[in-house]
Parts: C-alpha cells; sequence; structure tokens
C-alpha cells in the first residue's frame, strides 16, 4: 500500500516534470496525485472502480483548486498531473490487446469500461470546477 | 497602439502554443486589452488559430489574426504569461518591460535534452508498478521509456504528434517483447508502463475544461486530437504484438 501511494507520487511527480509545471510546484502536484490514488485504492474495495475513479478524481480536481488559489497558480499546474495516474490507460491498452487478439467481446467490455472510468474522470473535475467557479465567482468577480 | 495589439497578440500566441484552455487566453487578451486602453475588446481562440479585435477610444478598430502551429505542453509559461498579464494589468509593469519579457520566454529553449527523458523513465517505472508489475518489470519500463522520450525527442519538429506516437509505441513494443526472450516480464504490464509517457495527458485535461467552459470548437477538437494520439499509441503495439505471434 505504502509502495503504491509512493508510486502515485512518483507518477504524478515525473509527469509534473514532464509537462514542464514551474519547479517550485513539482512537489506539490506529486502530493496531488499521490493522495488522489491513495483515494482510489482506499474507495476501490467499497465503491467500485468507477466510483472510486470518481471520487479520486473529485479529491484531485478539489486539492489542485485550492492550491491554485493558495500559491497563484494556474488550476492545470495541479490538475493535469494529478490527474495522471487515475487515467485508465491499462484498460485502453487490454482494449486494444483484445482487439488486436479477436476478442471482440472482451474488448468491447473493457471499451465500455474504459469509456466509463474516463467519464467519472470528467464528472469530477466538471463539477469541483463548477462549483470552485461559481463559489469565487460570488465572493470577488474574476477568478 | 499598433504596438500594443501586437504584444497581446505574441501573449494570446504563447498561451496557445502552450496548450492554454480557451479561456484562460481570451481572458488574458481581454485584461491586457483593457489595461492597454483599448474600449472595446473581442477575442475568439481555437488551438490552431486567434483572431483579436480591439477598438481604441477613437473608434478605430485594430483586427489580426494569428495561425498558431502546434506547439509543447509547458505549464510554466503559461503560468508566466498569466502572472504578466495580471501585473501589467494592475499597472505594476509597462508594456515595454511585458515585451521584454515575453520575447525573453519565446526564446527560452526547453535545454532538458536528458533530464526529461530521464525524469520520464521514473514515470513510466512508477506506472508500470501502480499497474501491478514486480520492481523488474518497472524497472524495465522505466529504461525503455527513456528510450521512447531520447527516440521521440528525435522525432520533434519535421514529424507531427501522431507519427511520433506511433513510433514511440512501436521502439518500446518492440523492444520489450525482445526483452521478454531473456527475461520473466508480464509483457502487458512493461508495456504499458513504457507508452504512459507518450499519452496525451496535458491534451485531456484541457479538452475537459474547454468542453466545461462553453467552447465547443476547442473542447471537440482537442478530444480528437487526444484520441488521434492514442489510436496512434495503441496501433503501434498492435502492430508488434501481431508480428509477434501475441
Amino acid at each position: 500500500m505504502l509502495v503504491q501511494v509512493g508510486m502515485g507520487f512518483l507518477a504524478a511527480l515525473t509527469f509534473g516534470y514532464i509537462f514542464r509545471v514551474p519547479a517550485s510546484q513539482t512537489v506539490r502536484c506529486g502530493v496531488v496525485g499521490g493522495l488522489g490514488w491513495t483515494v482510489f485504492l482506499v474507495a476501490e474495495q467499497s465503491w467500485g472502480e468507477v466510483g472510486a475513479v470518481f471520487l479520486a478524481a473529485t479529491t484531485v480536481a478539489v486539492l489542485s483548486e485550492i492550491l491554485a488559489r493558495r500559491h497563484h497558480q494556474p488550476v492545470i499546474v495541479f490538475l493535469t498531473p494529478g490527474i495522471i495516474p487515475l487515467v485508465p490507460g491499462s484498460k485502453a491498452y487490454l482494449t486494444m490487446l483484445s482487439f488486436v487478439q479477436k476478442d471482440y467481446t472482451q474488448g468491447v467490455v473493457l471499451l465500455v469500461t474504459t469509456l466509463f472510468l474516463a467519464g467519472a474522470i470528467a464528472a469530477g473535475i466538471i463539477i469541483t470546477s463548477s462549483l470552485f467557479r461559481n463559489f469565487s465567482r460570488t465572493k470577488r468577480m474574476g477568478r | 497602439m499598433e504596438e500594443l495589439v501586437g504584444l497581446i497578440l505574441t501573449a494570446g500566441e504563447l498561451l496557445l502554443t502552450c496548450g492554454a484552455e480557451m479561456a484562460r487566453v481570451e481572458e488574458t487578451i481581454e485584461r491586457m486589452g483593457r489595461a492597454a486602453g483599448f474600449v472595446q475588446v473581442e477575442s475568439y481562440a481555437t488551438p490552431t488559430g486567434l483572431f483579436v479585435s480591439l477598438h481604441d477610444p477613437q473608434g478605430k478598430v485594430y483586427t489580426r489574426v494569428k495561425r498558431i502551429r502546434g506547439g509543447q505542453s509547458n505549464i510554466a509559461l503559461i503560468a508566466e504569461v498569466n502572472s504578466l498579464s495580471r501585473a501589467f494589468s494592475a499597472g505594476e509593469i509597462t508594456a515595454q518591460e511585458v515585451r521584454r519579457e515575453l520575447e525573453r520566454l519565446q526564446q527560452a529553449g526547453t535545454g532538458d535534452s536528458l533530464t526529461r527523458p530521464l525524469i520520464g523513465g521514473g514515470g513510466a517505472l512508477a506506472f508500470a508498478v501502480m499497474m501491478g508489475g514486480t520492481w523488474l518489470e518497472g524497472l524495465v519500463a522505466g529504461l525503455v521509456g527513456t528510450l521512447v522520450l531520447l527516440v521521440v525527442s528525435r522525432l520533434e519538429g519535421p514529424f507531427p504528434k501522431v507519427l511520433q506516437a506511433a513510433v514511440g509505441s512501436v521502439v518500446a513494443a518492440g523492444v520489450i517483447r525482445g526483452l521478454g526472450r531473456f527475461l520473466a516480464l508480464n509483457s502487458n504490464v512493461t508495456i504499458l508502463g513504457a507508452v504512459m509517457v507518450l499519452a496525451p495527458g496535458m491534451v485531456i485535461t484541457t479538452a475537459i475544461r474547454d468542453l466545461l467552459s462553453g467552447e465547443l470548437v476547442s473542447g471537440l477538437s482537442r478530444s480528437a486530437e487526444a484520441l488521434v494520439i492514442a489510436v496512434a499509441i495503441a496501433a503501434g503495439v498492435a502492430v508488434v504484438l501481431s508480428l509477434g505471434g501475441s
């Protein structure tokens, strides 16, 4: 478990570097990604995969919005690397693998799962940022 | 006035080539235009082109179109242009200073030819282990991920992103299949970790944020870009796997 959390941290941190996040923020990106991955791992047992990804994406989005405001950075600085550990890359890969091996039934099952997972991520981001946008608009105009 | 128009256009162009969200680009142009003394500022940004129309107090209208050619994701640059425009509209810095800073940012090369692949390899390692791989698989994924990024960085420029992704994934899958003959590897997990360094993560996030803020044109075009890159990665791996007799 601890190794997994560490790997989530490492993945977000390295991808933060790849996307050229401001150097002073890369560690925070790693922390956001690691926490998101932790939430996913904890919630997966009881919420199922899609629910856990939704919960984790929401966590990442909330943390990103808070950090962005506190450190005067654009939200994408934290959001983009933070969401990386949750991206259903493995499902997308296995989908393709099934199609290549002519196992179309399994491929379609995996494809639908991939789409649901991607949708869960999008929903988590969208709901959180709309809430934050409305909240900050009432507080003061602009962002 | 003419100079200010150019300045605003440069800022917008820089943001777009670095992969900023449309709302941010338009907001920045609007903010800088108002601060520069234009009474009405209209802008329309898409990932491939920027249209700006600025009305000065005398009623003269400056309209410019700027074609945007694909660049590289660079969040740090987005953040810098963002804070520059804020400082400019708050009156903390002059137009001259903004121009100098923008020129500096435009010229600042990436200059990280080796560290980037190495750190990306760390990401590949992390992914392989997160997907349930062993440390050996993680290590191989990390090394191959580094190799992939090195190969892809050689292709940058003349080749479109799609081709870069396809070549990168062919390299990753090929090398790992080859190593799989000598090492006890779960090739699926290893290949997956290595090709993650090619995944269009930044494009996906901005696409979602664009769609959310009602930027349908750029949201859809970016989703299409992400999809095409993902398919290219998959196709590269698929070609190698089907040649290798599964």
